[in-house]
This record gives C-alpha cells, sequence and structure tokens, in this order.
C-alpha cells in the first residue's frame, strides 16, 4: 500500500510539473515551442485544476505526517521522499505562481554580465536586454540583499549566459538549500515528524522547488545561526545572521530573541524564534501578505510541533496561503475584488481553525 | 453660479498658461545647491563624494556619478558666484567641467560593452543644454576677469569669462557627439 501511495505521490509531482507549463508567459521567446496560452483562455478550467492539485498534495501530505505519526514511515523513506520530490519539482516551470526568478536572474545579469551596481542600475535601462520582455519588475533596483546578489553569481555563472540552462541552474540553486534546511531542520530537532512537516509541506515544496524563492535561503542561514547559538558557537551564530538578513531582511527580527536566547527556557526557544517571524510575517500584511512568507514561520513552528495551536495554525495557513494565487488566475487582475478574496482565503482557515482549537479545548474540559 | 464658474475657468487656463512656459526650456531638473564650502557637512559631502565614486561602479554607473556630480557642482558654483564668492566659485565650477568631461567616454565605454545607450544621450545632451542655460546667464551677468585677494595670502587672478567660455565649449562640443 505505502509503495503504490508513494508511486502515486510521484506520479502526481509529474503531473503538478506538467500542469505548470501551461503558465508558459507568452513573451518568453525561449519557450515559444512549448506555449500553449492555455491559462488565458480557459481561467476557470485552470483556478479549479490548480485547486484540486493543492487539495491532494495536502492529502499527500497529512498522509505522510500520519504515516510518521505512527512511526510506519522510516527515516531512510522520508529522505527517499524528500530527495524524489526535488529532482521531480526541478523540472516544473518556475513563473507558475510568481516571476521572482526573473527578477534574481536580471538582477544577477545586472551585477556579473554587465557590470553594473544593482543598487542604482535597473534592468529596464539595458534596452536591448531579452528578459525584459517578460519580467515584472524591470523598473526596479536591486530588491534583495547584497549577501542574495553575491551568491546568484553562482548559478547565473552555471548557466553559461544560457537563459534555459540559467533558469535551471537558479532552480538546482534554491532546491539544494531547500535539501540543506530539511537536514538542517532534523538536525535540530532529531525529529521525524519535524522533518516531514518541514521537508513535504506543500506551500514550502511549491515556494522553494517550483517558484525557487531565496526565502527558504534566507532561512538556511537563520536556521544555521541557531545550531550555532545552540552550541555556543556565538561568533558564527551572528555571522550567519548577518549572511541570513543580508540576503531578505527579515530575519533582522531574530536578533532580539538571539540576544536573549540564553534567558529563555530550554523548550520555548523555538517558540520565541517562531513568534518573531510570524509577527514579521503579519506585519508584511501591511504591504502585502506573499505565500512565500510563511516559510519564515513555518520552519520555526514545525521545530516545535509539540505546542498544538502552533501547529494546526500553521497548516492552516500553509493550506489556506496557497489559494491566494487563485483569485488572480480566475480573473486575471490584481484589481477589483482579487484583493479582498485573496485576504479572505488568506485568513479564513487559520481562524477557523483558532476557533475550532479554542471549543475543542473547551469540550474536553 | 454663472460668474464663479466663469472665474474658475479663467483661473485654471491662467495657471495652465504658466504650466506650459515654465517646461518649455528643459525638462532636465538640476539639484537644489547642497551646503557650502566652509560648512563642516560641506567636509562631510566630500567624505560622501569619495565614497560614491566606488559605490558608481560600472559604465551606466560611473555616467551618473561623473554627470550628478557635475550638476551639483554646477549649482555650487552658481550659488557662489551669486554671493561673489569669486574663488570658491571658480573651483567648483571647474570640477563641475571636470566631471562633464567624464560623462561621454563612460557613455561610450558602456557602447563598446553592447550597452544600450539611447537613453542615457538623450539625458546627457538634456543635462548639456540646461548647464549652458545656467552658464550662459552667468556669462552676461559676472565680470570676465576679477582679482581675488584673500586676508593673509597673495592676490590671484581668476580668468572667470575664459573659464566659462571653456564649460560652455565642452557642453556644446557634447551636445553635437553622436552616440
Amino acid at each position: 500500500m505505502k509503495k503504490l501511495i508513494f508511486s502515486l505521490y510521484f506520479l502526481f509531482l509529474v503531473f503538478f510539473d506538467w500542469f505548470s507549463y501551461l503558465f508558459v508567459d507568452p513573451n518568453i521567446s525561449y519557450l515559444k515551442s512549448i506555449y500553449t496560452g492555455y491559462y488565458l483562455t480557459n481561467r476557470g478550467e485552470v483556478a479549479s485544476i490548480y485547486s484540486l492539485l493543492v487539495v491532494i498534495f495536502f492529502i499527500f501530505f497529512f498522509y505522510f505526517l500520519k504515516l510518521v505519526k505512527n512511526k510506519n514511515l522510516s527515516l531512510k523513506e522520508i529522505i527517499f521522499l524528500i530527495a524524489f520530490s526535488s529532482l521531480i519539482l526541478l523540472f516544473s516551470y518556475p513563473a507558475m505562481l510568481s516571476y521572482d526568478i526573473f527578477n534574481y536572474i536580471a538582477t544577477a545579469k545586472v551585477a556579473f554580465f554587465y557590470g553594473e551596481n544593482p543598487y542604482l542600475v535597473m534592468p529596464i535601462e539595458f534596452g536591448n536586454e531579452p528578459i525584459l520582455a517578460f519580467m515584472q519588475a524591470a523598473n526596479k533596483t536591486a530588491l534583495y540583499g547584497p549577501f542574495w546578489i553575491l551568491l546568484t553569481g553562482i548559478p547565473f555563472f552555471l548557466g553559461f549566459s544560457n537563459f534555459i540552462a540559467t533558469l535551471f541552474s537558479f532552480k538546482i540553486f534554491v532546491s539544494s538549500f531547500y535539501v540543506l534546511t530539511c537536514f538542517l531542520s532534523y538536525k535540530l530537532s532529531k525529529d521525524r515528524f519535524t522533518l516531514v512537516l518541514i521537508g513535504l509541506n506543500p506551500l514550502i515544496l511549491i515556494e522553494s522547488l517550483i517558484s525557487s524563492h531565496n526565502d527558504i535561503v534566507m532561512m538556511f542561514f537563520a536556521l544555521l545561526s541557531v545550531y550555532f547559538l545552540l552550541r555556543n558557537g556565538k561568533v558564527k551564530s551572528y555571522l550567519f545572521l548577518f549572511f541570513s538578513f543580508l540576503i531578505k531582511f527579515a530575519t533582522f527580527f531574530l536578533l532580539p530573541v538571539f540576544l536573549v536566547f540564553k534567558k529563555i527556557k530550554d523548550r520555548q526557544k523555538f517558540l520565541f524564534l517562531f513568534l518573531s517571524m510570524f509577527a514579521i510575517f503579519l506585519l508584511s500584511n501591511f504591504r502585502e501578505i506573499y505565500p512565500w512568507y510563511a516559510i519564515w514561520f513555518l520552519v520555526f513552528a514545525f521545530l516545535t510541533p509539540k505546542n498544538k495551536i502552533i501547529l494546526w495554525v500553521s497548516l492552516a495557513f500553509s493550506f489556506s496561503l496557497l489559494f491566494r494565487y487563485i483569485p488572480f488566475m480566475y480573473f486575471g487582475t490584481h484589481f477589483g475584488n482579487t484583493p479582498l478574496i485573496k485576504t479572505s482565503v488568506s485568513f479564513f482557515f487559520p481562524f477557523a481553525t483558532l476557533i475550532y482549537l479554542f471549543f475543542a479545548k473547551r469540550l474536553n474540559r | 453660479m454663472r460668474k464663479i464658474l466663469l472665474l474658475v475657468t479663467l483661473l485654471l487656463t491662467f495657471f495652465n498658461l504658466f504650466a506650459f512656459s515654465a517646461t518649455a526650456d528643459s525638462s532636465y531638473v538640476l539639484p537644489y545647491p547642497s551646503s557650502m564650502p566652509g560648512s563642516s557637512f560641506y567636509k562631510l559631502g566630500l567624505l560622501k563624494e569619495y565614497i560614491l565614486k566606488y559605490w558608481y561602479f560600472g559604465d551606466f554607473g560611473q555616467f551618473t556619478y561623473n554627470l550628478k556630480e557635475s550638476d551639483r557642482y554646477l549649482v555650487e558654483a552658481k550659488t557662489l558666484f551669486e554671493y561673489k564668492q569669486y574663488l570658491l566659485a571658480y573651483q567648483s565650477l571647474r570640477k563641475s567641467n571636470q566631471y562633464f568631461k567624464n560623462t561621454a567616454p563612460y557613455l561610450l565605454k558602456a557602447k563598446e560593452h553592447g550597452k544600450d545607450i539611447k537613453d542615457k544621450s538623450i539625458i546627457l545632451k538634456e543635462a548639456g543644454r540646461k548647464h549652458l542655460q545656467v552658464l550662459n546667464i552667468l556669462k552676461s551677468e559676472l565680470p570676465s576677469e576679477f582679482t581675488w585677494t584673500p586676508e593673509k595670502d597673495s592676490s590671484q587672478s581668476l580668468e572667470i569669462s575664459r573659464l566659462l567660455k571653456a564649460s560652455i565649449d565642452l557642453r556644446e562640443k557634447y551636445e553635437k557627439v553622436n552616440f
């Protein structure tokens, strides 16, 4: 039975890969041969299929969680699942849900190909640049920290000036940080349940392996700094935290917790780290909450799986935030009812979960 | 009511006329004057100028840096000339010229490196035109020569008109360059 489920899961991921190519942008000349335009003409179908896929993804995820809870999933099997998930999703189209990967490539190109300062020069200033045809933040200077820009030199040079090779080089680069984050979370928790929660969580998988968001890279360095902080390696710890917030500035908010880390009780350490990242996640709502921002707090939330409220609210967020994409998929606009529906779907499940947990607790008394 | 409507329409038309005449010369905007020599902030400004030289790396970066500094020193020179601080103004204008001189070579370098310089060359020409406006006003208002006599030093002759001519020639030369 388990083998059959594993096979079905991998088949499902292959289908997800195929589905992602329905979203190929018409302006990407490099992928013209596989462009269908299906997502532009069949918005209803695409949004429905995507919703169904997210639900199936979560069914698999909860099945794996159940297996590991019942001690029916060995560490070897989890590693196998993580490795194959990474491998299969590596071949997905990265701009299915977000165009950020093009921004990463464009910024790297400004810095390493054109030799300009990406904090001063925008991609749009290179009028003959082919990436301008399909990237969405061409009129912005670099949005991320300098350490991230420095790191992107690796996948950029490994792309050998070929766009498709560069695109997948970036995917491999970010995926490797996802694998490293899984490894580190297991090293920190020594808990297979935590490893499944982080390594097979659909939101983390979609945002890190399909969309290749750099949040997982930032969180890897944050986890590494926590790892050293727990082992009294203060210098290394602060150094990696510094690297982390030089990728994306969100983990700067871990600093207050780091400063009082010794005074916090052992079993509450991850709780405080979770709370600080959760607070900054909620604060980002003043601008816009993007689904991949959830990675900031999910990693710490799943390192404390004994706290049921945190666990279930985090799982609810993992589920609901993936539905934020649907209004745009369906309406094709970020205006009108889209923002309201997006906010509603983001918070409905977490609120409902909270209310359920509150009443369930009362009834159990 | 009719009278009020007529008055508002007339006023709006009047202000619109002014809006047109304000943008007729050049769309390029020079910066506000920053701190002036003698102030301690000016020394900080010099430090900033030195650091920014490295921050603005790359052909486009250096082009922008040199043009910005040229603008800044031109405004500084204009202000100092207005306050009859001829020696300091003279030095600022020389600096502005030096920075302006550096712009085109970086643009040509960018072209050599395969970068599209169409927009930047338009910016440079617009900037040059704006500089010329300022320089021509200064030319009509300033003495051709001035002898600057500091309190504790020997006097110095400042060939203002010659410097202004060189400044104008440089801008005109760059305006004719086909990038």
